[in-house]
């Protein structure tokens, strides 16, 4: 397979990752709000810019974190290369560079996309009830991975969009946990015990029926942070992630069972391990926002490892 | 009752369709039958599930002098060009004749200038073609094949009613893809119609085209390595490449996926590089190799052509093309079928005055307003004078031009071109609007292949004889009726 082909896979697969977690978040978001849970002491829609990491680009265009300012930032302003908007361009950009080598399904699905969320009106989509946006992004996201899912083969440009997808979500999951309990607790000993915005955080990683059943227990945040990032079956865990990670570049990079063929498989594989035997009481004493720093700090290492080997290594001739 | 075809004006031209208003020439009787059942209202609701199937496959072009520089559809026509299979023989039989002979006038030109030697054309005519390239002089090429591809525009003359060739492309003639695109896209938006025909299919093009490539590759491999090189999803004919690279299940490739090692072509895959043989470059010369041509060129491969004169690499089509594809040169065509088959040409050139001839040139300057004039190197339409429509200040401008430099121009006269029936979807009625003709020619050292039609453009622009899809052209599916005279 060639560079560039792999290269754009992964990024493809990045791309609507972020664009479907993005969604998510909006929409659990706006929604809690709508039913108080915010608002009071400072709790609403700054946290969801911080954990797109573009605060500095949001505030150089608005003065308030309102809800419409939010909204139309990560939803949808061509401007921020991290709105779904963009991510679903620029998904659509690398697919239509390695057509030939996509189904015509797949393509329509994200094409298809792109022709729906491109040319909305902020104003349009609120009034319209910004669920019907979201609901919309995330369908788009799930026709396009169910499509691949029935018509890509399974080679090497399977793990790839696999590495993408798992990368991309290990890394926002991280930082929805991250920026949950800075805010809500930041010495990390007393976090807030307020059930709406821990159900909301649940429901924005499809993990709130998932909590109910594995726990029966009351909304706990330990155990919330447990689920999200050492949990080895919630396929939105970190660790979860993680795994399916190491399998795609173990698949890619062909070693054996004991060894790796990468830096950034190595790096993968020692991240899982210590995802697997934490427990999430050493995380906390250790202090959860450290880990979580170190855990994005890797997933950025793995991705430069990945790109070295695989996409833009040096040839000599 | 108030049918699509009432109150057509055939207007001063041969129209395709109607032999006179009210009468359909035989071949599209049944389509006019069809055509008088469906009302404006839906044969205007197939036109929109057309274009919106063009618009979810993402079946578009790019516009360069667009500066939001994006992609745009080609517009499609539901009404058919309707050809019988009679008279597309000997369309077929010219094209073959012309093919074989511009290819033989490139193995000759390349090697021993025979030619030009014996003083049959003019020697400084060729050599100061800009698209000769002295690169590929003594380069042999595999089989001895130059002009893989060829797209042969023809137009037919409303005033004899006969197809005539307008210009040959024999670099890298695109627009193919539409082709089968138009035809895939018309049997399910009309399938009526064509249960009333028999239509000579034209799917098999890419699987012709494999086999060529096939044939050329340097190494006896069972599995030849295969690519398609393209400029990038900017070009305006990416949809084609990746489209053609599909079909032939080959790799699409841009520059920067090759290197070139020992004077042989690798591309970058995820597990190291591996040996290509055959690449079918959809780049013009120019940016093929930065160190052979253009020496800022991102798009081409450094070395590539020292792997080409090592025979390592096949090219298709050839290095060098451009000189039997020259619009001067295109007026010695007939000459080349004549020395180098010692036949007639089965089909006739369009006059032209190549400027280059000083008395030429004098009677091109004195009848300037009633001729086309064409920048022999150019094409996508770009750069054209027509003469009858133009202004004194254009006219005047392009007489400088020709006296500054007049081996870049030729000039012809205004052909006019043959009318079909075209959808307008704001005045709600069909209006005739001129077209052309690409048929896709594919020689493989033996024998020219060519899938029956081509491309059919029109010109969209009431009146307009520009059929270029960069000047504001549609495109039409081509039916060949199997066994009709």
């Amino acid at each position: 397979m060639l560079s560039r082909i792999a290269d754009a896979l992964y990024w493809i697969a990045r791309y609507m990752e972020r664009a479907e977690d993005t969604a998510r978040i909006l929409d659990v978001n706006y929604y809690t709000l709508l039913e108080g849970a915010g608002g009071a002491n400072g709790v609403g829609w700054e946290p969801l810019v911080t954990l797109t990491g573009e605060r500095e680009r949001f505030f150089a265009r608005h003065e308030e974190a309102t809800a419409r300012a939010v909204f139309s930032f990560l939803g949808l302003d061509v401007e921020n290369p991290s709105s779904i908007v963009q991510c679903v361009a620029l998904a659509r950009e690398n697919a239509r560079t390695i057509r030939d080598r996509i189904s015509r399904e797949m393509w329509e699905a994200l094409n298809g996309l792109y022709l729906d969320v491109t040319r909305l009106d902020v104003d349009e989509v609120l009034a319209a009830g910004p669920h019907d946006f979201c609901t919309q992004v995330k369908a788009g996201a799930h026709r396009f991975l169910g499509v691949t899912d029935a018509t890509f083969p399974r080679d090497d440009g399977w793990h790839f969009l696999a590495a993408g997808q798992a990368l991309e979500r290990a890394g926002m999951t991280a930082r929805i946990v991250d920026v949950q309990y800075q805010w809500l607790a930041p010495d990390g000993a007393t976090p807030d015990t307020d059930n709406h915005r821990w159900m909301a955080m649940l429901e924005s990683v499809a993990a709130y029926e998932f909590y109910r059943r594995t726990y029966h227990t009351r909304i706990e945040p330990a155990r919330v942070a447990e689920l999200l990032v050492l949990h080895p079956h919630h396929p939105r865990s970190i660790r979860c992630s993680v795994a399916t990670l190491r399998e795609a570049l173990r698949a890619i990079g062909g070693a054996g069972p004991d060894d790796y063929a990468s830096e950034a498989e190595r790096l993968t594989g020692r991240l899982h391990d210590g995802l697997k035997y934490d427990r999430i009481e050493d995380l906390f004493a250790r202090g959860l926002h450290a880990f979580l720093a170190d855990v994005l700090r890797t997933c950025r290492a793995i991705g430069e490892q990945l790109a070295r080997t695989y996409f833009y290594y040096e040839v000599a001739t | 009752m108030q049918t699509l075809l009432d109150g057509y004006d055939t207007g001063a031209f041969y129209d395709e369709m109607l032999a006179a208003p009210g009468v359909p020439r035989p071949h599209y009787e049944r389509l006019a039958a069809r055509l008088a059942e469906l009302s404006p209202g839906e044969l205007d609701e197939r036109r929109r599930l057309a274009d919106l199937a063009f618009l979810l496959q993402g079946i578009t072009f790019t516009v360069y002098s667009d500066t939001r520089g994006t992609e745009r559809l080609f517009p499609f026509d539901l009404v058919p060009r309707i050809l019988p299979q009679g008279e597309w023989d000997r369309i077929e039989r010219g094209l073959a004749q012309r093919v074989i002979a511009l290819n033989l006038f490139l193995e000759d030109v390349y090697g021993p200038q025979r030619i030009l030697r014996d003083g049959t054309i003019p020697r400084r005519l060729v050599l100061s073609c800009q698209a000769f390239r002295r690169e590929a002089m003594g380069v042999e090429v595999p089989r001895g094949i130059h002009v893989h591809v060829a797209g042969i525009d023809l137009v037919r003359d409303s005033k004899t009613g006969d197809f005539v060739v307008l210009e040959d492309n024999a670099r890298t003639p695109s627009g193919v893809s539409y082709v089968l695109e138009n035809r895939a896209v018309m049997t399910r938006t009309l399938p009526a119609v064509f249960q009333q025909y028999e239509v000579l299919p034209v799917d098999h093009y890419p699987t012709e085209l494999l086999q060529i490539l096939r044939s050329v590759a340097p190494r006896r491999e069972d599995r030849p390595s295969i690519v398609l090189l393209t400029p990038g999803v900017h070009n305006s004919a990416y949809f084609e490449h990746s489209f053609l690279a599909q079909q032939m299940g080959i790799e699409l490739v841009e520059g920067r996926d090759l290197v070139v090692d020992a004077d042989t072509v690798f591309m970058k895959t995820i597990h190291g590089l591996r040996r290509v043989d055959v690449i079918y470059r959809r780049i013009d010369d120019d940016y093929l190799d930065p160190l052979v041509f253009r020496p800022d060129s991102v798009l081409g491969v450094p070395g590539l052509m020292g792997a080409v004169r090592a025979r390592t690499v096949a090219l298709v089509n050839a290095v060098g093309n451009g000189v039997a594809d020259d619009k001067a040169m295109y007026a010695w065509v007939p000459t080349f079928i004549r020395y180098y088959l010692g036949e007639e040409p089965i089909l006739r050139n369009v006059e032209t005055h190549v400027c280059d001839d000083p008395s030429q040139l004098a009677y091109v300057l004195d009848h300037l307003a009633e001729l086309v004039v064409k920048p022999v190197g150019e094409s996508g339409g770009y750069g054209l004078l027509v003469g009858p429509t133009a202004d004194a200040r254009t006219l005047a401008g392009f007489r400088e031009r020709l006296r500054a430099d007049p081996r870049n121009y030729i000039a012809q006269p205004v052909v006019p071109l043959s009318r079909v029936p075209v959808w307008d979807a704001d005045a709600g009625k069909l209006v005739g609007r001129h077209v052309d003709l690409r048929p896709y020619c594919l020689y493989d050292g033996d024998r020219v292949t060519i899938v029956p039609g081509g491309l059919t453009r029109v010109a969209l622009r009431p009146g307009s004889l520009v059929v270029n899809s960069s000047q504001g052209g549609g495109s039409k599916d081509t039916w060949v009726l199997r066994g009709e005279r």
